[in-house]
């Protein structure tokens, strides 16, 4: 996060009224090219609009394209989308092949996302299926019943065996050993 | 917020209390160890900004055993922050003076020194003994293991005991005892 | 010190000429006051908002195209432009006749609006019945009444773009002339499309706001644990709640685990701030199992073709126990 950012609307990713699940809708809804035209400074759009502006009304029958020819002024696309975000962007002396991009850039937004700043890159309604950690998750059941302090639970049980105790282990396998052979030998 | 939700988060950043057994531990080592679980480190949920810091009651902390002969030359610092008030307090005499003490400036130097510190300090009971009062150890429901196992003295253990434990071999019967 | 005191002079012309300071736009003293007044006047009358259609740069019938184009419908235009007007506009625009001797017959949308709104109802029933088909009728109702909200509808009404197209006597438009747009705009689909496409027209846009969400908070239950109680003892069970888990007995943050067992085998397991909430939410869990609603579901399936119908009555009657 830049200084730039801080001031904006923090904001999750999201579809905006579930867009997706049911149908896609396209979020443009409709789009005013205001240009001059005599300036130079409004070339690029002119040339769009005389070259690529009846496709792109043909392959987006749900965008209203308005056209707004005003003399001596600045060239300017407003996009306005489903949730009433309006985009003003100003096309002065921008080309053709920008002006396309930028416009479908425009086309293929939700709305003004520049003005929102995304706290996280993914979101979920559910970050967990098994259900959230709680205290109670991992814990021994038998603690439940348990009188505390205990040595059972409060003594080491990661250490490795004594040498004392290996000793012990030992002997024991001797005697049950004698035994045995006592047995077999009966 | 749903009563589903309510509870839920209730119960996952609810706090613990954990008892500990100070009784021949190391206190810098065990420091360590109690410092995870009053902090919430622990804990999957952990975050630096999140307050999920569970309770330790340190038991026995008249029996803790120190390296070496650090009783002896371990000192502690204090100053009045009067001139002259500078005064170095050795571990066995700050162990006398008070048998809690030792344990906490081990937890309290274990953490990092941030404004946290002092908060997750309260969260820390000490007893010098076995005895601790009715309400907290109603409290308690989870043990924390201990660094190293405590040995039995040879005089503790009963005399029928000691006798019938294996031997390797006896000694000779010309051989003296010093 | 008479040095410096004939320097002085020599020095002020110097710093008079070489200003030391960064040069910044001059702003008159009056700018500021002005500006303030200028806005406290604007804030005493309330700000004026210029509606959308009374640009240059609108064109109502283009408009009416692009919305059924985008939601990839085909409307009849003169019963989509019947849709979108509103009762207070028609009353408006006859008030205004009336003035200049003429007379135009206008439609509202409120015969529209009605149609929508049965068949919004009927279908959204027919449709949770089949997708929750363990769920209570109460809580099915629950979730209806929430779709068929005037909040949600408005919402959904406002997010597809209908705000600056509706014909109203007010701008901005208020949630309960949005919401009767909507049902409206159905109405006329069901008249232009027919069933099954307006069926589809509410599947997507209507029911899948329950998507994430929680059904089960639709539905309220009173006394969850003697809910629980009568279906396990119909079901011949031996239901017994037991303490398994507690954190910090004497503190305010005390937590209790109470698990739920049918037959001595764990069914469910609550949490709560005291013992008697661990006990509610354990049952409010076991129920939720029993309804086939628990958090990790599967999710609704939005995509059921036609209109359903709901399979035969294998609910918890809560009404009769």
């Amino acid at each position: 996060m830049s200084a730039k950012n801080i001031f904006l609307k923090p904001g999750f990713v999201r579809a905006p009224l579930q867009n997706g699940v049911g149908r896609y809708v396209c979020q443009l809804q409709r789009i005013v090219l205001k240009f001059c035209k005599s300036n130079g400074s409004s070339r690029g759009l002119r040339d769009y609009i005389e070259q690529d502006l009846v496709d792109f009304a043909k392959e987006n029958p749900g965008v209203v394209v308005y056209l707004k020819p005003r003399r001596h002024r600045g060239p300017v696309v407003v996009a306005e989308y489903l949730n009433g975000d309006r985009v003003w962007m100003n096309m002065h002396n921008k080309t053709h092949s920008e002006i396309t991009k930028w416009i479908d850039v425009l086309r293929t937004q939700q709305g003004d996302n520049s003005t929102t700043r995304l706290r996280k890159y993914q979101y979920t309604d559910h970050p967990s299926i098994q259900g959230p950690w709680t205290p109670f998750t991992f814990k021994n059941p038998a603690l439940n019943t348990a009188e505390l302090p205990n040595q059972a639970y409060g003594a080491n049980d990661r250490l490795p065996m004594s040498a004392t105790e290996q000793l012990r282990l030992m002997f024991e396998a001797q005697k049950l050993g004698k035994n045995e052979e006592l047995k077999t030998a009966e | 917020m749903s009563a589903a939700k309510r509870v839920q988060q209730w119960a996952t950043f609810a706090r613990t209390w954990h008892i500990f057994d100070c009784k021949w531990q190391d206190p810098y080592e065990s420091a360590n160890v109690i410092k995870k679980y009053l902090m919430g480190l622990h804990k999957p949920i952990y975050h630096p900004m999140n307050d999920c810091g569970d309770v330790v009651v340190c038991i026995n902390s008249r029996e803790i055993a120190l390296r070496g002969d650090e009783w002896r030359k371990r000192a502690y610092f204090h100053h009045t922050g009067y001139p002259g008030g500078a005064s170095w307090t050795l571990a066995w005499e700050l162990h006398n003076k008070d048998p809690t003490m030792i344990i906490k400036k081990a937890v309290y130097r274990a953490m990092k020194g941030n404004l946290q510190r002092r908060h997750t300090m309260e969260r820390l009971l000490i007893y010098p003994g076995e005895t601790v009062p009715e309400d907290v150890l109603q409290n308690v429901t989870s043990q924390i293991r201990q660094n190293r196992l405590v040995p039995t003295r040879l005089d503790h253990i009963p005399e029928e005991v000691s006798k019938g434990y294996p031997k390797v071999m006896d000694y000779p019967e010309d051989y003296i005892l010093k | 010190m008479a040095l410096i005191r004939r320097c002085v002079p020599l020095i002020t012309k110097i710093v008079r000429i070489h200003p030391t300071t960064v040069q910044t736009q001059k702003i008159h003293r009056w700018v500021s006051p002005t500006l303030m007044e200028l806005k406290r006047r604007e804030d005493k009358v309330g700000k004026r908002i210029n509606p959308r259609n009374t640009y240059l740069e609108w064109n109502l019938e283009a408009e009416l195209y692009g919305f059924g184009q985008r939601l990839n419908e085909e409307f009849d235009p003169d019963l989509l432009l019947q849709a979108f007007t509103d009762r207070s506009y028609v009353i408006k625009e006859e008030m205004k006749q009336k003035e200049m001797d003429f007379d135009i017959k206008m439609k509202d949308n409120r015969e529209l609006a009605e149609k929508g709104d049965k068949f919004i109802n009927a279908y959204i029933q027919n449709y949770l019945e089949t997708v929750l088909p363990k769920f209570p009728m109460e809580g099915v109702k629950g979730v209806r009444n929430f779709l068929v909200s005037e909040d949600t509808l408005a919402n959904i009404s406002l997010n597809l773009g209908t705000k600056d197209i509706i014909l109203a006597a007010e701008y901005p438009v208020d949630k309960y002339i949005l919401a009767t747009n909507f049902k409206a705009v159905v109405g006329a689909l069901l008249e232009s499309s027919g069933e099954e496409r307006a069926a589809h027209f509410v599947r997507d846009f209507v029911i899948t706001q329950l998507n994430g969400q929680d059904v089960n908070e639709y539905f309220s239950i009173e006394d969850p644990w003697s809910m629980l109680a009568d279906i396990v003892k119909k079901a011949g069970g031996n239901l017994e709640p037991r303490l398994i888990g507690e954190v910090g007995r004497n503190t305010l943050l005390a937590c209790y685990r109470v698990g739920l067992y049918v037959d001595k085998k764990m069914v469910s397991s609550g949490f709560g701030e005291s013992v008697a909430i661990a006990k509610e939410m354990a049952a409010r869990e076991a129920l939720k199992k029993i309804f086939g609603t628990e958090d990790h579901m599967k999710p609704i399936d939005f995509k059921l073709e036609g209109i359903p119908k709901p399979a035969s009555q294998t609910r918890y009657q809560i009404s009769a126990s």
